[in-house]
C-alpha cells in the first residue's frame, strides 16, 4: 500500500501546526485515503488506478491547506518544554517560572508546608548571619582598622597570658618601638556628674592624648584632645559621648567650651563624639586625658592599663611581635624586681572587641545551617512524593521530545521558586526574630544596636535561598533523570517512583535528617546541661532578696577616710532600720560583677618568694555586717565587729582556699599576713576568721584565694557598693534606699540599682544566649525531622497498601504489619542516630569552650538524646504504621 | 454533481444528521453521503476534514480516537448537545427553504 502520509504532510507543512496536531491530522486523513484505496482495489481497480483515485481526493495542491488554515488558526506556538534544538534561555526561564507558579498554586497544601519549613530554616540563618555579620565580619569603624592592635603584658607564669600593662612599661614600649605609628593607653574611670538634674554616676575612660587620632575618628562637635592636655594639671577637659550629650545636655550645640562638674571639679567640654562611636565599650559616656603624674608614669607594679597601637604600613604581625619581645626582654633585665616574668604580646584589636562571643556565634551559625539542611531534606521529600504523582506528566513530556536537561531545568526552577518564597517569608521572620534575639545578646558585645538587615545580609539570604532551592531540587531531578520512560508509561500512571530508586533517595534523606538533628540535639543538650550545672554552682552566698547599688563617694567632697566612714556609718545605720530591711552592708565590689582588686601578700615567718611568685589574693573591703547580709557562712574564728576600728589591731578574714593554701593542715586563725612584701611598712594583719569561698569573678571560675578587710581599718580601697538584705522583693525597696542616700547627701549619685539575682543572671548572659538559641534551633530541628519521618512513613505506607492488604489476606496479624512498618522506619532512624553519634563525637569538640562541668562526650547527654530522638522517630513512624493495620484487605486489593 | 456553493451550505446539515444517531468516522461519513445521495453528493478529503474540524471547533460535534481490537485507531465524531440544537434549527430552516423553492417552482409534494 502506498504511503499517503507523506503526501498529506507535504500539503499541510506550510501551516506550521503544533506537531501533535499535525500528527493527528496526517493520521486521520491518511486512514481515509487508505480506506478509499482498498475499496477501489476491491472493486477491481489496479493498484495504480486505486492510488490515483485516492490522491484525487486531495484535489488541487493547496485546497487542503487553504481549508485547514481557516480552522486551524492558532499556530506558531513555541512547543511546550520541547526545546531540544533551539535554546532560548530567557524565554525558557520565563516559561518555567510561569509554569512553576501554576504548579505551586495547584498544590497549596504542599506549597505552604514547604514554604514554612524553608522560611524557618532561611529565617534562622538570616538572623544569625546578621549578628555574625555585624559582630564578627564588619570591620571596626575606624581608619584602617586592620592595622590596630592591642598590646598586653604577657605573664603566663602567674596565670595571666594577657595582662593589662603597668604605666611605666607602656611608656617604655611606646618610646622604644619602631613598628607602631603610635600607641595609646586607656583605663576606666567613673565620675559623679552633678550640677544639672539628678546627680549621676558616669562611666568613662582616661585616655592618652593621641587616642582619637590613633583610632582615626573625629568628634562630631569640637575637637579631640591636644597633646598638651595629656599632662597632669592641664587635663581638666572632657569629650562627651553622643548619648550623654543628648540625655544630659539636651543636644546643646553650644556645650563646647562650657564647664561641667565631675566629682566636684570643673572640666571643660572640648568635644562630642558621633553617635556610633563606642570605644572601648558601649557603657563609656565620656573621655578625659589620662595625664600620668610622674609617680604614676614610674609605676611597674600596678597593672591596670589597656594599650592600643597602630602598626606602621608594611610591618607584619611577626615583625611587630619580635620587636615587642625584644623590648620586654630588655625591661626584664633592667627591672628584675618587677618585670622578671613579664613579656609583651600583641593581638588584633578586632579579636579583642569581638571577645569571647566568637565561638558561640560560630557554633550557632553551624547550627542554623544544619536546621536549614533538615528543612531542605524535608522539602526534597515532599518534592519527591509529588514528582511521583507527576511521573506520568513527566514521562509524557519526555516522550514528546523534551530533553532531560530541559526538564531538569524546569524542576530546578520550580524548587528555586519555592525557596525564593521561603526566603522572602524567612526574611520577615528574621526581622521579628532579631528583635527578640537582641534582648539575649550579652551586654559586653559591642555594636548590638547596629545589628540589622543590610545589603550583605540580603545578599546572603538570596544566595542561601538559591542554593537551598538547587539543593533540595536536586533529589527529584536526579530521580527524574534516571527514571525509565518505558516502564512509567507502560505502568499506565501507576506510581513507579515508589520503586527502588525513589526509596533509596528518601531513605538517604531521612538518615541525614536524623543524623543532623541528633548533632544539634547533642549540642543543645550539652549546653543546657552546662547551664543547669552553672546555675547550680554555689556562688558562696545567697543571692535571693538582696538589693544592690553603687555609691561612689567623690574624693573632692570626701577627701579623707574619716568623712567617708561617717557617711557610710550613717547610711548603714539608717538603711538597717528601714522597714523590710534585714541588714545592710557596704563593700568595695560585689561578687560576679567582673570588677575588683587583688593584692600581693607576704606571710609572717616565711621568706618573700621571687617577685613572680608572690601570692595574689582577691581583696574586698567590707563593713562588719557584710557576711551576714550576703549570707556567707563563717567556718572558723569570728567575723568583723564594731570593735574592729581604725585604732584597734588590724584584722583580716580569709576564705577557706586562702587558709588551705597558706597554712595547709594548720589552724589559720591567729596567723598573720600583710599586704605587699614582708619588708614593707604595711601593718601585719591578724587572721580572725575563715569564711566559705565566694566566686568573685564568674561562676565558671574556681574560687581563688580571697580575703576581707574591715572598712574602718583598710587604707587603700574604698567601698563603692551598698548591699541590703530585704524581707521581700528587693527592688521594691530601691526607691526608699536611694532616698535614704539623698537624705544624707543630696548630691551623691546612686547607680546600677539591681537585685543580686539580676547580677548572677547577667553574669551567665553569654551562656544563656548560646544555650537558648541552640536549644531553640535543636527543637526546631527535632520538629522538622519528626515531620519529615512522619511524611516519608505515611507515603511509604500508602505505597504498600496493596502489599499490606495481601499479607493480611494471607493471614498476617496486625502486630506483624505494625512490626514491619515501624521496623522500616526505625532502621532508617537507627542508621541516622549511629552516623549522628559518630559525627557528634568529633564535632562537639568545637564546643568545648562553651561547656561547663560536662565533657563534650558526656555519656548521659548522649544516651538521653538518643532515647528522645529514637522515641520521637518511633512515634512518627508508628502513627502511619497504625493506619496501615486498619487497612481493609479487600479495599487494599481493589485499590489499584 | 451540484454546484460547490450549494453543497457547502448544506454540507453542515448533512454531517450533523449523519452523526446524530451514532458516532461515525470521517471515511464512514464520506461514504454515507455518497451512498445515500446515490452519487450526487461527493466530498473529497481536502474539503470533508476541514469541515469536520470546523464543526468540532464550534462545539457541534466532538471527535475521539477509539481503538478496537485488531484495527487501527480511528477518530469517531458524535453530536454534542449544542450540535443537537443546531441540527434541529437547521432542519427547520432547510425544510422552509425547500418548501419555498417548491412552491415557487411548482413542484408538487411527493
Amino acid at each position: 500500500m502506498p504511503d499517503f502520509k507523506e503526501e498529506i504532510r507535504k500539503r499541510v507543512a506550510s501551516l506550521q501546526l503544533l506537531p501533535v496536531r499535525e500528527a493527528e491530522i496526517v493520521e486521520e486523513l491518511s486512514q481515509h485515503l487508505d480506506d478509499q484505496y482498498e475499496q477501489s482495489l476491491n472493486r477491481g481497480a489496479t493498484e495504480e488506478e486505486a492510488c490515483g483515485a485516492a490522491l484525487a481526493g486531495l484535489a488541487e495542491n493547496d485546497l487542503l491547506a487553504r481549508e485547514l488554515k481557516r480552522v486551524e488558526r492558532h499556530i506558531q506556538h513555541e512547543p511546550l518544554a520541547l526545546g531540544t534544538e533551539k535554546t532560548n534561555l530567557l524565554g525558557d526561564l520565563l516559561q518555567d517560572l510561569r509554569f512553576g507558579i501554576r504548579m505551586l498554586l495547584k498544590n497549596p497544601g504542599f506549597t505552604i508546608v514547604a514554604i514554612i519549613a524553608l522560611a524557618l530554616g532561611i529565617g534562622a540563618n538570616t538572623a544569625i548571619f546578621s549578628v555574625v555579620n555585624t559582630v564578627l565580619l564588619r570591620p571596626l569603624p575606624y581608619k584602617n582598622p586592620e592595622r590596630l592592635f592591642m598590646v598586653w603584658e604577657e605573664n603566663s607564669k602567674q596565670g595571666f597570658p594577657r595582662d593589662t600593662p603597668a604605666a611605666a612599661n607602656y611608656v617604655d614600649w611606646r618610646d622604644q618601638n619602631h613598628v607602631f605609628e603610635g600607641m595609646a593607653a586607656m583605663t576606666e574611670i567613673s565620675f559623679n556628674l552633678t550640677g544639672t538634674g539628678e546627680p549621676e554616676r558616669i562611666d568613662g575612660q582616661r585616655v592618652s592624648g593621641s587616642f582619637f587620632q590613633l583610632l582615626g575618628v573625629e568628634p562630631q562637635l569640637g575637637r579631640a584632645f591636644l597633646p598638651e592636655e595629656d599632662r597632669a594639671g592641664a587635663n581638666h577637659v572632657v569629650i562627651l559621648s553622643h548619648g550623654l550629650w543628648q540625655r544630659r545636655f539636651g543636644s546643646d550645640p553650644t556645650i563646647i567650651g562650657r564647664p561641667i562638674n565631675l566629682d566636684g571639679q570643673s572640666f571643660t567640654v572640648v568635644g562630642v563624639m558621633p553617635k556610633d562611636f563606642q570605644f572601648p565599650s558601649r557603657t563609656d559616656q565620656l573621655w578625659v586625658p589620662i595625664a600620668f603624674t610622674a609617680n604614676e608614669a614610674g609605676q611597674r607594679g600596678n597593672h591596670y592599663l589597656e594599650v592600643i597601637a597602630r602598626m606602621k604600613p608594611g610591618i607584619s604581625l611577626e615583625q611587630a611581635q619580635a620587636e615587642m619581645t625584644t623590648i620586654a626582654t630588655r625591661l626584664q633585665q633592667q627591672y628584675p624586681e618587677t618585670n622578671t616574668s613579664i613579656g609583651a604580646v600583641i593581638t588584633p584589636l578586632h579579636e579583642h572587641v569581638v571577645g569571647n562571643i566568637k565561638p558561640a556565634l560560630l557554633v550557632l551559625l553551624g547550627a542554623v545551617a544544619f536546621v536549614l539542611l533538615i528543612a531542605c531534606a524535608n522539602v526534597a521529600n515532599l518534592l519527591l512524593a509529588r514528582a511521583a504523582v507527576r511521573q506520568k506528566e513527566i514521562a509524557l513530556r519526555l516522550a514528546l521530545g523534551a530533553s532531560r536537561s530541559r526538564m531538569t531545568r524546569q524542576f530546578l526552577t520550580e524548587s528555586v521558586l519555592l525557596s525564593a518564597f521561603g526566603g522572602g517569608v524567612g526574611l520577615l521572620l528574621s526581622i521579628v526574630g532579631l528583635d527578640l534575639l537582641k534582648r539575649f545578646i550579652p551586654p559586653n558585645i559591642s555594636q548590638v544596636q547596629a545589628i540589622g538587615i543590610d545589603t550583605k545580609v540580603l545578599l546572603f539570604t538570596i544566595l542561601v535561598s538559591i542554593a537551598t532551592g538547587l539543593l533540595f531540587g536536586l533529589a527529584p531531578a536526579v530521580q527524574m533523570a534516571s527514571s525509565n520512560l518505558n516502564d512509567t508509561l507502560k505502568e499506565g500512571g501507576r506510581d513507579s517512583a515508589a520503586g527502588h530508586h525513589g526509596n533509596r533517595i528518601r531513605g538517604f534523606l531521612i538518615i541525614s535528617e536524623v543524623a543532623v538533628s541528633f548533632l544539634l540535639l547533642i549540642g543543645a543538650g550539652l549546653l543546657i546541661n552546662s547551664f543547669v550545672r552553672l546555675r547550680h554552682v554555689d556562688p558562696g552566698f545567697r543571692s535571693g532578696n538582696l538589693l544592690t547599688m553603687k555609691i561612689a563617694l567623690p574624693e573632692t567632697r570626701y577627701p579623707d577616710k574619716q568623712r567617708r566612714s561617717l557617711f557610710f556609718d550613717e547610711l548603714l545605720r539608717r538603711a538597717g532600720t528601714l522597714p523590710g530591711v534585714a541588714s545592710a552592708a557596704v563593700a568595695t565590689n560585689l561578687p560576679l560583677t567582673s570588677t575588683g582588686n587583688s593584692v600581693g601578700v607576704a606571710i609572717e615567718g616565711r621568706a618573700d618568694p621571687a617577685p613572680d611568685r608572690v601570692p595574689i589574693v582577691i581583696t574586698r573591703v567590707v563593713s562588719p555586717d557584710y557576711f551576714k547580709t550576703m549570707s556567707i557562712p563563717l567556718l572558723e574564728g569570728r567575723l568583723f565587729t564594731e570593735g574592729d576600728k581604725a585604732d584597734s589591731p588590724p584584722t583580716v578574714v580569709i576564705s577557706e582556699t586562702t587558709a588551705h593554701l597558706f597554712w595547709p593542715g594548720e589552724n589559720a586563725v591567729g596567723k598573720h599576713l600583710k599586704v605587699g612584701r614582708s619588708t614593707s611598712p604595711n601593718p601585719w594583719l591578724t587572721v580572725v576568721g575563715i569564711v566559705k569561698d565566694v566566686r568573685q569573678y564568674e561562676l565558671i571560675i574556681e574560687p581563688k584565694p580571697q580575703m576581707y578587710l574591715p572598712y574602718q581599718q583598710a587604707e587603700f580601697f574604698e567601698p563603692r557598693a551598698l548591699v541590703v538584705r530585704t524581707n521581700f522583693d528587693p527592688l521594691s525597696l530601691a526607691a526608699t534606699v536611694r532616698q535614704t542616700v539623698w537624705d544624707i547627701d543630696k548630691d551623691q549619685p546612686v547607680s546600677d540599682i539591681s537585685s543580686m539575682e539580676e547580677i548572677v543572671s547577667d553574669s551567665v548572659a553569654r551562656q544563656r544566649f548560646s544555650m537558648l538559641l541552640l536549644g531553640v534551633f535543636a527543637g526546631l530541628a527535632l520538629v522538622l525531622a519528626a515531620v519529615g519521618i512522619y511524611g516519608v512513613m505515611s507515603y511509604s505506607v500508602a505505597q504498600q497498601t496493596r502489599e499490606i492488604g495481601i499479607r493480611m489476606a494471607l493471614g498476617a496479624q496486625r502486630s506483624d504489619v505494625l512490626k514491619m512498618t515501624v521496623g522500616q522506619g526505625l532502621r532508617l532512624v537507627l542508621t541516622g542516630v549511629a552516623i549522628g553519634l559518630a559525627a557528634a563525637f568529633v564535632l562537639t569538640r568545637v564546643m568545648a569552650t562553651l561547656l561547663f562541668g560536662v565533657s563534650p562526650t558526656d555519656p548521659l547527654t548522649f544516651v538521653s538524646i538518643s532515647i528522645v530522638l529514637i522515641g520521637v522517630a518511633a512515634l512518627a513512624s508508628y502513627i502511619p504504621a497504625l493506619r496501615a493495620t486498619r487497612v481493609d484487605p479487600m479495599f487494599a486489593l481493589r485499590y489499584e | 454533481m451540484l454546484d460547490r456553493e450549494l453543497k457547502k451550505g448544506s454540507a453542515e446539515l448533512l454531517i450533523l444528521s449523519l452523526v446524530e444517531d451514532r458516532p461515525r468516522h470521517g471515511y464512514d461519513i464520506g461514504q454515507l453521503i455518497e451512498l445515500r445521495s446515490r452519487g450526487v453528493l461527493r466530498f473529497n478529503v481536502a474539503s470533508l476534514y476541514p469541515l469536520l474540524y470546523r464543526l468540532e471547533k464550534r462545539g457541534w460535534i466532538r471527535g475521539r480516537w477509539v481503538e478496537k481490537a485488531g484495527q487501527r485507531r480511528r477518530r469517531y465524531y458524535r453530536l454534542t448537545p449544542i450540535g443537537k440544537r443546531v441540527l434541529a434549527a437547521q432542519r427547520d430552516g432547510w425544510q422552509e427553504f425547500v418548501g419555498a423553492i417548491n412552491r415557487i417552482t411548482g413542484i408538487a409534494h411527493a
